[in-house]
């Protein structure tokens, strides 16, 4: 708006001059006017070269503009000035960590500029997206120190900003030489020469990895933060390719491998792809001289643990052409280009066999040879202390713990199961075997509380001896239970050397309250009713008086069977007043 | 035939005062009265004595009750008399209204009865009253095509039934309070006799009383500590709690008139009888502006039980913690404003009638009737057994404040210049 004031302003002033040249009628409106006019002009310019764009506004001076759907004018092409080659790749780094740069790289070119007026540039150069995308472009190179300008061919303008939110027009038509590009501002223009041109390709190819801090506890401690979670490469020198495949091969890591052939090596490396490695594999691969650990990036990019690219090479697939695969090592500064994607062979073709045998498989198991190696479970003396799960109580103590009940906590109480046998009651502990609250499966019931009969204690869950014995020889808890016949919630007591174990099913655990507490009979109520009913309002009964109107009223009904006033009415007997 | 008093007794007098169906009949005239006062042996039936005592004892624990006698049985063919003229079936006794109008007036004298001499009388009237005052109806509503039809305390006839709608909806049954339900012109006079027949029943039933009634003729009943308390928790169990004491105190107002040489013209301090002016203005300016109300002769006493039960109903209502006065904020009723301030003249009238918070008197009396407050109030170090009276001790004075912020200062000045000086006796 203000350019455009400006050149309005100026229009209005030149024709001023003119008509009053015309007026003085010295001289014509010819020849001294046009020069004037030509200096007036030549006097603006540098004040406004570019004219912002008005809401709407479909045509433009320089040719090639065009509006985009809010009215933004947008060149076909886009021209991002960097002052060195290092903010042009942190332009690149953040402009990957945003959005994908395959958008970019096809008709991206860079190039080394000598500005007219001295100093040197990069220049960015792509074609344009729409408004959206060429602000994102804006803001990020704004943050790196570069300057968007949009235009085509060789004339670039300067992309919208506050002061002018549907871009810049030329002012006047501009052009620039051959071989130069014309970058016009507001109120400069300067013109750039091409000294050298980049491939982005090779330059995203050729960046220096930047060095990463590791955890201190090693790559195993957090292999997800290493980018080696799931996936791993490494390189094996070549002299240490054997020994490695060995290594992994006992740790039964699921590997694959293929030689490669780095460029000056006399001998082909070994790159190993580990599925899932373990963290002492990754440990001991990491710290082995000659072996370098690689994150994959991508499919075809792999960066070395502990560097990182500049540039988010996942969203950059596009610097990868053809089927090439790229190892960026990043503590010998080299990039490994491989011509074709490495075709992986299993780890199992790589190792080498040294064992002559060979597995037999077994044609059918003989069953009948193993009855000489099936011993018997006996119970026999042991010291080894065992947490007391229950205890065996006599007849004759009963009424001890009779006495007991009401010392037992609530919680214990209620855990407690009772079994009664011929040899005594047994008090268990809630076991383990179906225990239905945390204080019986912490073993805190009146079974290891209660300071009477002989304790039991648990060989294996709800398989409780004897205090003083074990069962011999020890097997697994499960296997126990399984060689004895139990069912889930069975248990088995084994109350002396001499005798049988006895099998306790589920329905014969009695709760030990409500065993042993004896129940209290509740008396009926008696409700007696009040001998008098209570005092309650009249209800009034109006009677059936059906006499007729002339005949009068003959007295109280009930009362009085003649008629008792007779006053000589025609309508019969009324009451006399103050009778 | 059972005899005449019997039958009467057994079908209306013991189901009026026990419970049960009050058989209404024809009318009964004197002389039916003379009849049955030939043999006045059945009043002294065990049954008739017992339903009164119980029906006194709800009253006082161990009322002291006369035997009933002929005056009560007029008392009672008086009321049974009152409800003939509701009866609906009333136009088959006589056609001509001037036999009715002589009954009336026979009816009328049956309730002519004196004035109570003492307590246990106008209790034994109460007994009667009370319960009459308390009677039921139940009403059969048919609907039927051409509308509702009422069957006020009768069974319905059949034919009606006939041409009834679907039972479901044709027919329901409604029990009515009989004394609020509308009645014959003469029954709505003779109900005023009936009430003034009891004192007592008029001091428990306020807004039934009749006009020109005044609470002081039953301040006997107040002066008696057990009745006293039985008729003000009855004041406390109506919802209506600030209207019943309004009743009473409109009531009494009457009775108590401004000192002579302060007219309500006077300006500065107009008679609590203005206040009452207020509420209808006089037709013409000049003029009287009421024919003066039935001054009873007062004592202090009587005055001291009566100011002194209304003053303890508000004291109840606010242990009950039920005194809200929100709803009654715009009350511009002199007697329900004159019933507001009677706490807020409790200081003044305390040597007299004492303080339903003995001990506490710096806690209860925090607020003197002008506003302004009269000391401090150690609601806890007033008594030894005060501290747990110290609670109530707060809201009370709190209630009094709220009181001394709601009530017109008017009203107070009327109250202090007609009320104190007659209890406290100053001159």
């Amino acid at each position: 708006m203000i350019g455009r004031r400006q050149g309005e302003r100026r229009e209005d002033t030149n024709n001023a001059l003119g008509w009053r040249f015309v007026q003085a009628g010295r001289l014509g409106p010819g020849r001294l006017a046009q020069d004037c006019v030509r200096l007036l002009d030549s006097a603006a310019v540098a004040s406004a070269l570019l004219e912002p764009v008005a809401a709407g506004q479909t045509r433009f001076r320089m040719h090639g503009l065009s509006p985009d759907g809010r009215g933004i004018a947008i060149g076909r092409e886009l021209l991002v000035l960097f002052p060195t080659l290092d903010w042009l790749v942190s332009f690149l780094g953040a402009y990957s960590d945003e959005a994908s740069l395959d958008e970019l790289i096809p008709t991206m070119t860079l190039e080394h500029v000598r500005r007219e007026g001295g100093g040197h540039a990069i220049v960015m150069r792509c074609a344009a997206a729409d408004g959206y995308g060429v602000d994102r472009l804006q803001r990020v190179s704004a943050a790196t120190r570069g300057q968007l300008y949009t235009g085509v061919g060789s004339v670039f303008l300067r992309w919208r900003h506050r002061e002018a939110p549907f871009g810049y027009d030329l002012a006047a038509p501009m052009s620039a030489k051959p071989e130069e590009v014309l970058v016009v501002d507001v109120d400069v223009a300067a013109a750039y020469a091409t000294v050298d041109r980049m491939d982005p390709v090779e330059l995203i190819q050729r960046l220096q990895l930047r060095p990463v801090p590791l955890p201190l506890r090693g790559i195993s401690s957090d292999p997800e933060q290493c980018g080696v979670q799931d996936l791993a490469l490494a390189l094996v020198a070549p002299g240490l390719a054997a020994r490695t495949l060995a290594y992994l091969w006992r740790l039964e890591i699921p590997m694959a491998g293929h030689y490669v052939e780095l460029e000056g090596d006399q001998r082909p490396s070994l790159l190993l792809r580990l599925r899932n490695p373990s963290r002492r594999a990754l440990d001991v691969l990491s710290s082995t001289p000659g072996v370098e650990l690689l994150a994959p990036v991508s499919a075809r990019a792999a960066v070395e643990v502990g560097y990182k690219h500049p540039i988010q090479l996942a969203s950059a697939s596009a610097c990868f052409p053809g089927e090439e695969m790229f190892l960026f090592r990043g503590s010998v500064g080299r990039v490994e280009r491989l011509d074709t994607a490495p075709r992986f062979i299993d780890g199992r073709h790589l190792v080498k066999n040294t064992g002559g045998s060979r597995l037999r498989d077994i044609g059918q198991l003989r069953d009948a040879e193993l009855d000489p190696l099936r011993i018997h479970l006996k119970l026999r003396p042991s010291s080894h202390p065992r947490e007391p799960r229950g205890t065996l109580i006599g007849w004759d103590q009963v009424d001890l713990l009779r006495h007991l009940v009401y010392l037992i906590p609530p919680s214990a109480l209620a855990a407690s199961r009772l079994v009664p046998l011929e040899e005594g009651v047994v008090v268990l502990t809630g076991s383990s075997v179906g225990a239905r609250s945390a204080a019986a499966g912490a073993g805190l019931g009146a079974g290891a509380i209660v300071p009477l009969g002989r304790r039991l204690g648990s060989v294996a869950p709800g398989v409780l001896v004897m205090d003083g014995y074990e069962l011999w020889p020890r097997v697994r808890p499960t296997l126990m239970r399984q060689l004895l016949g139990l069912g889930a919630e069975d248990h088995a007591l084994f109350l002396s050397a001499t005798s049988d174990p006895i099998r306790v099913r589920p329905d014969q655990l009695l709760p030990l309250d409500a065993a042993l507490i004896g129940r209290m009979a509740l008396g009926e109520a008696v409700v007696r009713e009040p001998v008098d009913a209570a005092i309650a309002p009249g209800e009034i009964d109006n009677q059936k008086l059906s006499r007729f109107a002339l005949w009068g009223f003959g007295g109280l009904s009930g009362v009085s069977a003649a008629p008792a006033l007779t006053d000589g009415s025609d309508d019969g007997p009324g009451p006399g007043p103050g009778q | 035939m059972s005899p005449p008093l019997a039958a009467f007794i057994e079908s209306f007098v013991l189901p009026l005062l026990g419970g049960g169906t009050v058989a209404v009949r024809g009318p009964i005239r004197p002389a039916d009265r003379d009849e049955m006062a030939e043999d006045p042996g059945e009043l002294g039936s065990p049954a008739l004595r017992f339903l009164r005592l119980r029906r006194a004892q709800q009253l006082a624990p161990n009322p002291d009750l006369p035997d009933p006698d002929l005056e009560e049985l007029t008392l009672w063919i008086g009321l049974h008399n009152t409800l003939v003229f509701d009866h609906p079936e009333r136009d088959r006794v006589w056609a001509r209204s001037t036999t009715w109008r002589r009954f009336e007036g026979a009816t009328r004298t049956l309730l002519t009865l004196p004035s109570t001499t003492d307590a246990s009388e106008g209790l034994a009237r109460h007994v009667s009253v009370g319960a009459f005052v308390q009677l039921l109806r139940r009403d059969t509503v048919v609907t039927t095509a051409a509308g509702e039809a009422r069957y006020m305390g009768q069974p319905v006839p059949r034919r009606r039934l006939f041409f009834a709608a679907p039972p479901q909806t044709g027919q329901r049954e409604e029990v009515v309070e009989w004394l609020n339900t509308p009645h014959a012109a003469e029954t709505d006079r003779l109900v005023e006799d009936v009430m003034r027949t009891s004192p007592l029943t008029c001091l428990l039933v306020p807004r039934q009383a009749p006009p020109g009634w005044s609470p002081l003729q039953a301040s006997d009943f107040l002066q008696s500590r057990g009745i006293a308390r039985s008729i003000v928790y009855a004041w406390a169990r109506d919802p209506d709690w600030v209207g019943v004491g309004a009743a009473v105190t409109t009531a009494l107002l009457p009775s108590v008139p401004l000192p002579r040489g302060e007219s309500p013209d006077a300006g500065a301090a107009p008679s609590a009888a203005a206040d009452a002016s207020e509420a209808n203005p006089p037709g013409r300016v000049g003029g009287m502006l009421a024919l003066p109300g039935v001054i009873v002769p007062t004592s202090p006493e009587a005055l001291s039980a009566v100011v002194g039960a209304l003053i303890h109903l508000h004291f109840l209502k606010v242990v009950e913690l039920d005194a809200r006065l929100g709803a009654i904020t715009s009350a511009r009723d002199p007697g329900t404003l004159a019933f507001l301030a009677l706490p807020l003249i409790l200081p003044m009238i305390a040597g007299a009638t004492g303080t339903p918070l003995p001990g506490l008197e710096g806690a209860g009396m925090g607020r003197a009737a002008g506003g302004v407050r009269t000391g401090p109030s150690p609601a806890g170090a007033a008594s030894p057994g005060a501290s747990g009276s110290g609670t109530v001790a707060r809201r009370w004075a709190e209630y009094l404040d709220h009181l001394g912020e709601l009530v017109p200062r008017r009203t107070v000045d009327n109250l202090l210049a007609a009320l104190v000086p007659r209890i406290v006796q100053t001159q």
